[in-house]
């Protein structure tokens, strides 16, 4: 007898999925990624009757087509992986199109459980259902559940094992109808004259796939011994169906198949009459008002804001002392020399900066989980989509712009909302657009340098041109390499429904360990290699030139290791390409250290200029050292603080854009960001010169 | 008459579905099939897009593809109420 199950959990988006999955597993699980895309792959364990049960929890899906990445992985996972068992989580209160997807599950040749879930909410609604009549119309077992506290999870486990232990499973799809069906037939008489295709693939889930024109199964027939006498019968059938019927074969499936579940619903289902208008719907009255809608939307917003940005400087505040206080515990204990400054400037300090994002990420995904298990992010997405499908945006990339405003990792991690990969691309490439925090300090030394009384309104421009910046990119991706049809919003709005803290603190934690892990793994190599380019090759000092220069050797030492580095090396070394657009070595040097955080420009300037600009009142010196400096004028500043806007963000984000889209697209826009900044930069420097700046 | 043709609160029965290929197969997927019926509940603050529903749950679509939803009006015809 085997001892091991394997177990595919599966089903619409917001049927409960996740929470039947962490009822079931508990704290044995772990998350990965589907081999080369960005769904996330969840696995976890648990025993049950004496049985080790391994259970994947696949992405919530509606059809088994290939319209999204979501429904490939989870067909793929089932044909490749074979599990024992699908575990199809249904949301009882809408069985029709639930069931759609089941059946699917069923014509894969898998041996299917459906769990009626949320049949909490499906009673208070007047929703009877006989589960009883309807395993026995749909030929698969029917478990009730309620997700959030565990009704029915073991029932439905029993029906699991029970299927397993059964020797001999009938197998069982839905009829199409008799038209339908010689058309099918046909086709599975052509691909089963293969057998080794016939043994891989389940023929007839493949014949009606034909029939809905799926892309990818077309491709498989490319395996197939006598493809092109496949592809002739399924041409000659097509042909047939859509004259008969007078329209697209695809539509025709669907329409049979949902007529059968009409057949099966209307039948072990009994609808009590509504005449009351449900919460959803006076809720909605509410917050998709055509007048209170946006201001609500947009208070939503400013509150998330402001409660991540707010909770999480203190706890930002105590991690990078906690690592200063390493730092210092560190120079105490570890000799002068290069040792000392490795583990202390490159080593501390990367991970030190890898771990202070934290708290911005644990609150902010805290208070996104709330709004996405509320029901109320697909609700902002249909607020904003008119206005960003204008720019060739989607409704979901609002929030991921938003978060722009205060650090791009977390804005950058929450594009994976987005399903469409082309729809993703483009708005992790325009999210760095949107000043981060870290950018307003350098903008604010600038502007107080040399824009006194008006700094306020000089930076306030930067930001503005930040977000047209974001839109037109958009744009012009959006009708050039990223064309394409525009993804069409076919959105379910799913019933509000009271997050649970439980549920919420699950996704808080998955969220930060999956940045913990990637960043980790590229951001503590990255900032030993920008430690190692600023503090190599060391300087060679005179002792006597040291002694005297009595006061500030520190920073002397500083300066002159800094310009003596590669670092410094490479700024003179882009000289030439940096004076058309109004900048010397010193400004190349600070804005290379910008790649590894933006604060760093400051205090590298700081640095240069020979004053301590890690101390505040210092700073007054920084801006009059700038001032002095003949090279700088407010027309450099101004083409300085644009350059910092629109050149590559910093390690960090450049490690979360690198996991959402992948290494090519994070080269391409590097690319793209580059030569944007110089671009524009040049254009601005130049007419101001011409205009006499 | 297309989806677009309703006005907020109508009752419609799907008659086709007519946007080719993978657009018009997802909105079969998601319900809008012949014979379904469905509401138009409302639309965003610029008129797109449109809140429907159909199948019993909410589905927001946008007026490009509810140009493509061939409907007829339902006998009944009632504001609000489900
Ligand atoms: N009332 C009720 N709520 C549930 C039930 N199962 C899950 N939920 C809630 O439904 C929402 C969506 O659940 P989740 O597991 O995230 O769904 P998924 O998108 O399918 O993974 C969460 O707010 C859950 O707390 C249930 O049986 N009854």
């Amino acid at each position: 007898m085997k001892k091991m199950i394997t177990i595919a959990l599966a089903g619409n988006p917001n049927t409960g999925k996740t929470t039947i999955f962490n009822s079931m597993t508990g704290s044995h699980q772990k998350v990965g990624n589907y081999a080369g895309v960005t769904v996330e792959k969840r696995e976890g364990r648990c025993r049950y009757r004496g049985y080790d049960l391994h259970i994947y929890d696949l992405p919530g899906i509606y059809s088994l087509t290939a319209y999204s990445m979501d429904e490939v992985v989870a067909r793929d996972f089932i044909i490749e992986e074979k599990p024992d068992v699908v575990i199809d989580v249904i949301d009882a209160t809408n069985i029709a199109r639930n069931l759609y997807l089941c059946l699917q599950f069923q014509e894969l040749n898998v041996p299917v459980v459906a769990a009626l879930n949320l049949n909490d909410e499906a009673l208070a609604q007047g929703i009877d259902i006989d589960e009883k009549m309807l395993a026995e119309i749909i030929k698969i077992p029917v478990v009730k559940t309620v997700g959030i506290n565990g009704k029915g999870i073991s029932g439905l486990l029993d029906q699991v094992i029970d299927l397993v232990q059964k020797k001999e499973r009938a197998t069982y799809t839905i009829s199409y109808g008799d038209e339908l069906e010689e058309d099918v037939q046909a086709i599975i008489t052509e691909l089963v004259k293969d057998k080794d295709f016939a043994l891989r693939y389940p023929l007839r889930w493949c014949a009606i796939r034909l029939i809905e024109k799926d892309a990818r199964v077309r491709e498989l027939i490319g395996e197939h011994a006598s493809r092109d006498s496949v592809v002739r019968v399924v041409e000659a059938r097509l042909t047939r169906i859509e004259e008969h019927f007078g329209r697209e074969a695809s539509l025709v499936v669907a329409e049979q198949r949902y007529g059968y579940i009409h057949g099966a619903v209307s039948e072990a289902v009994l609808h009590a009459p509504v005449n009351k208008e449900t919460f959803t719907e006076v809720l909605d009255k509410v917050l998709l008002d055509r007048t209170v809608g946006l201001p609500v939307f947009i208070f939503i917003l400013w509150a998330v804001f402001q409660m991540t940005f707010q909770l999480s400087v203190y706890p930002m505040l105590w991690i990078e002392a906690f690592f200063g206080w390493i730092g210092s515990l560190s120079i105490a204990f570890i000799p002068e020399g290069m040792l000392r400054s490795l583990v202390v400037d490159g080593v501390i300090a990367g991970v030190g900066g890898v771990l202070s994002f934290i708290p911005l990420i644990v609150f902010l995904f805290m208070f996104i989980s709330i709004l996405e298990d509320t029901g109320y992010m697909a609700r902002a997405a249909f607020i904003m989509d008119k206005f960003l499908h204008i720019f060739g945006l989607h409704g979901q990339s609002f929030l991921p712009m938003i978060l722009g405003f205060g650090c791009s990792v977390p804005a950058v991690m929450a594009a994976r909302t987005l399903k469409n990969t082309r729809d993703r691309i483009i708005t992790v490439m325009v999210t760095p657009f949107m000043s981060c925090g870290a950018k307003l300090p350098v903008y604010m030394l600038l502007a107080g340098a040399f824009f006194v009384g008006n700094s306020g309104n000089v930076v306030l421009s930067i930001y503005v041109i930040g977000v047209f910046l974001a839109l037109l990119s958009s744009l012009f991706f959006r009708k050039t390499i990223l064309r394409g049809d525009s993804t069409p919003f076919v959105m379910e709005l799913p019933p509000y429904r009271m997050p649970t803290l439980k549920g919420i603190l699950w996704h808080v934690r998955e969220k930060t360990f999956r940045y913990l892990k990637k960043a980790g793994l590229v951001l503590l190599p990255a900032s030993i290699l920008i430690w190692a380019v600023t503090t190599f090759p060391r300087p060679v000092l005179d002792k006597a030139e040291v002694i005297q220069i009595e006061e500030n050797v520190q920073v002397v030492k500083k300066q002159e290791a800094l310009s003596q580095s590669y670092a410094g090396q490479l700024g003179r070394m882009m000289e030439p390409v940096l004076l058309p657009i109004g900048f010397d070595w010193k400004i190349g040097i600070a804005a290379i250290t910008g790649f590894a955080a933006k604060e760093m420009v400051v205090s590298t300037l700081g640095v240069l200029y020979s004053v301590d600009a890690d101390e505040d009142e210092k700073n007054d010196t920084l801006r009059d050292a700038l001032r002095r400096d003949p090279h700088f004028s407010p027309l450099v500043a101004y083409v300085l603080m644009l350059f910092m806007l629109i050149v590559v963000p910093c390690f960090a984000s450049m490690a979360a854009i690198y996991a959402e889209i992948g290494g090519r697209w994070l080269c391409f826009s590097v690319v793209f960001w580059l030569v944007l900044a110089w671009g524009v930069c040049f254009v601005v420097y130049q007419a101001g010169r011409i205009f006499g700046l | 008459m297309t989806i677009l043709d309703l006005q907020q609160g109508d009752r419609f029965k799907v008659k086709a579905v007519r946007i080719p290929r993978e657009v018009g197969k997802r909105l079969a997927d998601m319900g809008f099939v012949k014979g379904a019926e469905g509401r138009v509940v409302r639309s965003a603050l610029l008129g797109d897009p449109l809140q429907i529903k159909i199948c019993r749950y909410d589905v927001s679509i946008r007026r490009a593809e509810a140009a493509g939803v061939e409907v007829e009006l339902s006998a009944v015809k009632r504001e609000g109420v489900v």
